[in-house]
């Protein structure tokens, strides 16, 4: 004679049949509280993130077109003579293509000369670049003659703040700058995006300044590990136009605590 | 070298090594522990991404099923009871990592004024003050 089996009556969930009685208040109280749990993680997680700030490609303004000189740096800038109404005669941009790339290779040819530019404005704040169209209907030769007005230096200075890709910090990406955007940031430098340096105070009027090289050449490779970390350096600054141009001496680059 | 630099090297040899093992594997290896895929080559291609990211397990399992090692019944045996211990320990490894991250993160330097250490006559345009 076989042993009467003993019934199993450990309650067992099946997502197609009824509930069992013993397991309604346990799954009631675990459904609210991973509710619960993952609301609170992520307010809380949002909270502690930098606010990214009101940078953005400015679709809304239109394309921009504007006359200037162009100054080759190794990030070549754009000095406004005829400009509208929003870029303004005097004004210094920073140029970008699309992507992650700069114009280096395109504003070449016309160095010194006279240029109209076309594409789209990144601002934030006191900040912006403009993004040109592909081609010479972004940058080509315009009618006149012009030369950029003359740098006008403004000594050696140590400053405390972030290495950022220009383009993203403009307005690109939100968030564009900060640790978790430094990957992105790298690239677009790769790229020949202008990098820009945020200071934690303004240097004669302004908290942004293009980065070179000591030598005026390019953002010394070294300083890419630096990037989006919190760092102080020293370096000459000087002033292109109405943009701050800082000479960055990668020997006494200092991490911040 | 640089950091992006060494993360890349790695990355090549890691792949370089598996797409050795890849070699290996679907031409000698796979035909002697696994006489399903005897005479059979047209899925083989398919599992190149896979060895070449997972080529330890590949060449620990070859190992083990080669020499005869393997127990076949292990993989029926329950892994419950690891389930509850594997969960809080993630638990713990996840909210570990958070905490860390954020208490690692640097403040910004916001009270940094900005330092002259040098005039501008003392720093001519175009040249670099040493």
């Amino acid at each position: 004679m076989k042993p009467p089996v003993k019934k199993d009556t450990t309650p067992f969930f099946v997502g197609y049949f009824k509930v069992p009685k013993k397991l309604r208040s346990f799954l009631l109280i675990a459904g609210v509280a991973v509710v619960a749990f993952m609301t609170a993680f992520g307010l809380v997680s949002g909270a502690s993130q930098d606010d990214p700030g009101d940078g953005a490609f400015r679709f809304d303004y239109g394309r921009q077109t504007v006359t200037g000189v162009i100054e080759l740096l190794p990030y070549p800038l754009l000095h406004v003579t005829e400009g509208n109404d929003r870029i303004k005669p005097g004004h210094t941009l920073m140029l970008t293509a699309q992507g992650k790339s700069g114009v280096f290779s395109r504003a070449e040819p016309l160095e010194g000369q006279k240029v109209t530019a076309s594409g789209i404005i990144l601002e934030r704040g006191a900040l912006n670049m403009l993004q040109v169209r592909g081609g010479a209907r972004g940058l080509g030769p315009a009618e006149g003659s012009g030369a950029p007005p003359v740098s006008e230096p403004l000594g050696r200075w140590k400053l405390a703040g972030e290495i950022c890709d220009g383009k993203c910090l403009a307005g690109a990406m939100r968030p564009g700058r900060g640790i978790a955007h430094k990957a992105c940031a790298n690239l677009c430098l790769l790229g020949d995006i202008p990098p820009v340096f945020v200071s934690t105070k303004p240097v004669d009027g302004s908290e942004f300044l293009m980065i070179l090289g000591k030598d005026g050449g390019p953002l010394p490779a070294i300083a890419y590990d630096y990037v989006a970390q919190f760092i102080s350096l020293e370096g000459d600054v000087s002033r292109h136009g109405d943009l701050l141009v800082l000479r960055m001496d990668p020997a006494t680059i200092e991490v911040m605590k | 070298m640089t950091t992006a630099e060494t993360l890349l090297w790695l990355a090549r040899i890691w792949l370089i090594v598996g797409g050795v093992t890849a070699a290996a594997f679907l031409t000698i290896g796979i035909d002697r522990i696994d006489e399903d895929a005897q005479g059979t080559y047209a899925f083989r291609p398919l599992l190149l991404p896979g060895i070449l990211l997972l080529w330890p397990l590949v060449l620990w399992r070859w190992y083990v099923l080669e020499t005869g090692r393997d127990d076949p019944d292990a993989r029926f045996k329950p892994v419950r009871t690891a389930h509850g211990a594997m969960a809080v320990t993630l638990c713990i490894v996840i909210l570990g990592t958070v905490l860390f991250a954020l208490s690692s993160r640097q403040n910004w330097p916001a009270e940094f004024e900005p330092v002259q250490l040098s005039a501008p006559d003392q720093t001519p345009s175009g040249e670099v003050s040493e």
